[in-house]
């Protein structure tokens, strides 16, 4: 397994917040945890990224015991529902911050952002500062200067939380393409029951500290508290109804 | 009508700076004359004269003041984020305001004994510790609202990104303050320049500085050296003012 997290355990002043969590995922996938507010999404994917310090469990990515790494050495990128961009950069050398962090020789660190601009479809914007763009753009910016520096594990906080529906679609179809041109292997936390399913290429739920993984879809779907059997019932009736 | 009352608060605002430089070469301007019987510039070129230690007093002040800001700048800077992350940071900031609570004199007066003891006082390093100590609670103050969630975000995003943290304070961190590192800079520095009280006590009175001048010629009712004295002690904060505005707006203008 690319990565497999044993008995994660974790509290805040005796508040149980991760319970005993277990979880495996393959190279190149993506999961999806479908979870409410407060029941330890975010602290889950900090503890991945080394951001916060479990109390129990081990974290093991890509045969490597990184429970104790510190997060500059777990190549484990937590994105935020905020895309966080820098602001007295430019989108060029937000994009480029990860690779200069690593000293790369700027030939290099040219050719590689320019790529991954061409990617993003943001080559225009690439002497603008973060302020200028729209909600979408950094968003996308956030997404290249993770992807730029070719993580092992991407952490993805209801990254488009805080998007208008519009953009939201345009962003899940670009995670989409991105994933699987750059191979990307990620945990993908939302609320949405609709994203969590065309995000990920597994299911789990997240509540009360405890997450459960469906094997497949139509165990995510029969599960009640999903919600998702009662969202396609609702949708149903509507149509009856018309 | 709005130009004559804008007009008007500025001839209000300038007129005491005004009124410094004329003091300051006039001959034999006294009350009730309204205009001076003379000019002179003999006031002025006292300054560079080593007998009366005008110059030095310049000198002391800006060492001073330079000192006490950068210091207290840089120091409230990296301890108020240990402060603002902690749960007890709302205490912190009680206390951050406890100097501030009575006069510098009075708080001159309670540090005395210390300062004393220590063989500080009488000394610049003593009025430097001082005013360091009226200053750092201040830019404390400052700072502590400087350091949001957002911050420790894009903090903690720099980390996951392979950032050490030296990358992050050198590259995101100090970067993203610099407008408030210059505004402490330049509000503790005023502080530190226009400190009379404390100086006065804890320097027992042989650290001159230029507002131990000004009151030392205003007590031999010296009109000239005091408006002299008064002017060098105008300038440089002005001077400050604009390099600080020059560069806030430089700053602002690159995030907009």
């Amino acid at each position: 397994m690319f990565l497999a997290i044993h008995h994660l355990c974790k509290s805040f002043d005796n508040n149980v917040i991760l319970d005993n969590i277990q979880l495996t995922l393959n190279q190149g996938q993506t999961l999806s945890i479908l979870g409410k507010s407060g029941c330890g999404k975010t602290t889950f994917l900090k503890t991945i990224a080394g951001l916060l310090r479990q109390d129990q469990g081990t974290i093991i990515l890509e045969h490597n015991d990184i429970s104790t790494q510190p997060p500059q050495q777990r190549e484990a990128v937590y994105i935020y529902q905020q895309p966080l961009l820098f602001p007295h950069l430019s989108v060029y050398e937000n994009i480029a911050f990860g690779l200069h962090l690593r000293k790369i020789s700027p030939s290099v660190i040219r050719e590689k952002t320019m790529a991954m601009l061409d990617d993003l479809e943001l080559v225009a914007h690439a002497q603008k500062m973060p302020e200028v763009l729209s909600g979408g753009q950094r968003q996308r910016v956030s997404f290249g200067r993770a992807l730029i520096i070719a993580p092992k594990l991407l952490l993805l906080d209801e990254p488009f939380g805080a998007l208008d529906t519009e953009t939201r679609t345009s962003m899940q179809v670009f995670f989409k393409k991105m994933a699987k041109q750059h191979q990307i292997t990620a945990i993908f936390v939302t609320h949405d029951l609709k994203e969590a399913v065309l995000m990920g290429d597994n299911l789990a739920l997240m509540e009360r500290g405890q997450i459960h993984v469906y094997d497949h879809l139509e165990a995510f779907i029969q599960d009640s508290r999903t919600g998702m059997n009662q969202e396609i019932k609702f949708w149903k009736t509507l149509f009856r109804n018309d | 009508m709005k130009k004559i009352v804008v007009f008007l608060l500025i001839l209000v605002f300038l007129s005491p700076f005004a009124y410094f430089i004329v003091a300051s070469v006039a001959v034999n301007y006294r009350f009730p004359l309204l205009w001076p019987e003379g000019w002179t510039m003999d006031n002025w070129q006292q300054i560079f004269r080593t007998n009366n230690g005008l110059f030095d007093s310049v000198f002391t002040s800006l060492l001073i003041s330079v000192v006490t800001a950068a210091v207290s700048t840089s120091a409230g800077f990296v301890i108020s984020k240990t402060l603002a992350y902690h749960t007890k940071r709302s205490l912190f900031n009680i206390l951050a305001y406890l100097p501030y609570s009575f006069s510098p004199v009075i708080y001159a007066y309670c540090l005395y004994f210390f300062f004393n003891k220590s063989q500080l006082s009488g000394h610049i390093v003593g009025v430097l510790l001082a005013q360091f100590i009226l200053t750092f609670p201040f830019s404390i103050i400052l700072f502590l609202n400087h350091w949001n969630t957002e911050l420790k975000a894009v903090e903690e995003l720099t980390y996951t990104l392979g950032g050490s943290v030296t990358q992050a304070w050198r590259r995101v961190i100090i970067p993203m303050s610099k407008s408030i590192l210059l505004l402490c800079f330049f509000q503790t520095f005023l502080i530190s320049w226009f400190e009379y009280g404390l100086t006065s006590v804890i320097g027992l009175g042989k650290v001159h500085t230029l507002t131990i001048k000004v009151y030392q010629y205003i007590g031999e009712s010296n009109l000239g050296f005091a408006a002299l004295a008064s002017c060098l002690l105008v300038f440089p904060p002005l001077i400050l003012l604009w390099f600080n505005r020059h560069f806030m707006l430089a700053n602002n203008n690159q995030y907009a």
